[in-house]
């Protein structure tokens, strides 16, 4: 454990950046999938097949060509896009955080995108009715009828998306993020002590998996507190 | 949307990118791509500082034609994409200069030796090389080598060894350990880093070189240089500048000596 000394704080610092990769490419995540579920059920043919296309292209292909692609293809594309407005500009530039945030996001976002779709075909068609009966908008149906229901239903496989999300933080060192797999690779050229430094990130993974794990169960026994019992 | 307004766009945008414009009135910045995985050339040392032979020679260069300096660390697979993308203006990685590579980019002049050396556990007996230091292909067989993906090394093998048993890896650290493994019998790689990290080491003990240094300039070029996009000549001859200067004023050679006992280049290359 000797070899670990002066290595805490990167690894503290490497973790930091696991946490702001998982928060930002949380929500990012929500908000693909939510648009690609109403996509998927909505009316229009364009959005069906584009949604269709993206859930098809994402959950098909592996992760990390996924970020390669988003981080060297970015660069060139804005650049060149840039460089038709200004041709002053030299480069633009993604940098590795963005760049790896935004293709785990669209990535599991994919997957997120059928999950919520069947959460919201999973709504019981009797409370629409009933709503309906109420008088209410489409709007307030939504918000106060197919949401409450919706994400009940969509609650545990998204707790699986989450760690998905959580465990593909790590493949963003290979585009140069200094998170905790990348502060590894570095402590073991320098102390020759592969299984300690992997050891060290996998209990950091640990931690941050169970954290969204319990959360995800005390999320459930909230969203079960009014219907434990009833039929 | 009129021209200004994009531009206005473009201008908000860059609070997520990082847009660079040609010129201004600040010092010249240059962006330096290197694994930071590679030591005792590239790496990165439990204070966080970034350390060795490259970092040096990196620095030296950029005090000497007055820019700042920002490293950028890269896998080595992704070295020459990311320096096309525009990540970053150099590699110093330890990089060899090889015709392969100019291919696609442009190398100022040599700041170090560039040489491989197969190694293997003591108790592997057999005759790799003849007395001239040619490498007998049938004596190769059955033994597996491990070889670092998209290096000289490996180029080396692919031409000269077409029928050996080939293992790539990403990454020098994983060759050691399949090394120690037993997962491979052999490996090539530099030998400086070799000695150094490994050979002179408790680890290391069981293992020995299994043949002599190899160093043919077509597989290996002429040494290690700094990596840039082509044509960008102004550039490059400063950096020729002030490599020369380097290594005539010894400073070079101090480089070297913090870390071996022996320096790493050929003082010709200063003329």
């Amino acid at each position: 454990m000797d070899a670990l000394i002066g290595w805490w704080d990167d690894y503290f610092w490497g973790a930091v950046i696991v946490g702001k990769v998982f928060l930002c490419s949380l929500s990012l995540m929500i908000t693909f999938g939510l648009l690609g579920a109403m996509a998927k059920l909505s009316n229009s043919r364009i959005a069906q097949n584009l949604a269709g296309i993206y859930t098809v292209v994402f959950r098909g292909t592996p992760p990390i060509l996924i970020i390669l692609l988003f981080y060297f293809g970015s660069a060139i594309t804005l650049t060149a896009i840039a460089q038709i407005i200004d041709p002053e500009i030299k480069f633009v530039d993604v940098p590795p955080f963005w760049a790896g945030t935004i293709a785990i996001a669209v990535l599991v976002g994919s997957y997120a995108t059928e999950t919520f779709r069947g959460a919201f075909l999973g709504v019981n068609p009797g409370s629409i009715e009933a709503a309906r009966a109420l008088g209410m908008s489409n709007l307030q149906t939504f918000i106060y009828v197919r949401i409450p229901e919706m994400w009940r239903l969509a609650l545990p496989p998204f707790g699986n998306h989450m760690l998905s999300l959580i465990k593909d933080t790590a493949l963003i060192s290979i585009i140069g993020l200094n998170e905790t797999m990348f502060v590894a690779k570095q402590a073991i050229t320098v102390t020759g002590q592969p299984f300690t430094m992997y050891i060290v990130v996998g209990a950091i993974y640990l931690g941050f998996s169970t954290v969204v794990t319990v959360v995800v169960m005390g999320v459930e026994k909230f969203g079960e507190r009014t219907t434990v019992g009833a039929l | 949307m009129s021209l200004s307004k994009i531009k206005t766009l473009a201008f908000g945008l860059s609070t997520m990118l990082a847009i660079g414009t040609a010129g201004g009135a600040t010092a010249e910045v240059l962006r330096v791509g290197m694994e930071c995985t590679y030591a005792p050339f590239n790496y990165k040392t439990a204070d966080g500082e970034l350390a060795g032979y490259d970092v040096d020679v990196a620095n030296g260069v950029a005090e000497l034609i007055g820019a700042d300096i920002e490293f950028v660390c890269q896998e080595w697979d992704g070295m020459i994409p990311s320096l096309l993308a525009n990540k970053f203006d150099l590699i110093i990685a330890s990089m060899s200069i090889t015709e392969k590579r100019m291919k696609k980019i442009d190398f100022s002049g040599p700041y170090r030796f560039s040489t491989g050396q197969i190694l293997g556990a003591k108790s592997t007996e057999a005759n790799l090389f003849d007395s001239d230091g040619k490498p007998i292909p049938k004596n190769f067989d059955g033994l597996k080598v491990g070889l670092e993906r998209a290096t000289t090394y490996q180029s080396w093998f692919d031409d000269i060894l077409p029928g050996a048993d080939i293992v790539l890896y990403d990454g020098s650290e994983p060759l050691y350990l399949d090394l120690q493994n037993g997962r491979v019998d052999l490996i090539m790689t530099n030998p400086m880093k070799a000695h150094l990290k490994f050979l002179s080491k408790e680890n290391g003990a069981g293992f020995e070189f299994k043949g002599p240094v190899v160093d043919e300039e077509k597989y290996f070029g002429i040494g290690v240089g700094i990596g840039l996009r082509q044509g960008e000549d102004e550039l490059k001859g400063r950096l020729n500048g002030a490599l020369k200067t380097l290594i005539n004023s010894g400073e070079l050679e101090t480089y070297a000596r913090k870390i071996f006992p022996f320096k790493l280049h050929k003082d010709e290359w200063g003329q």
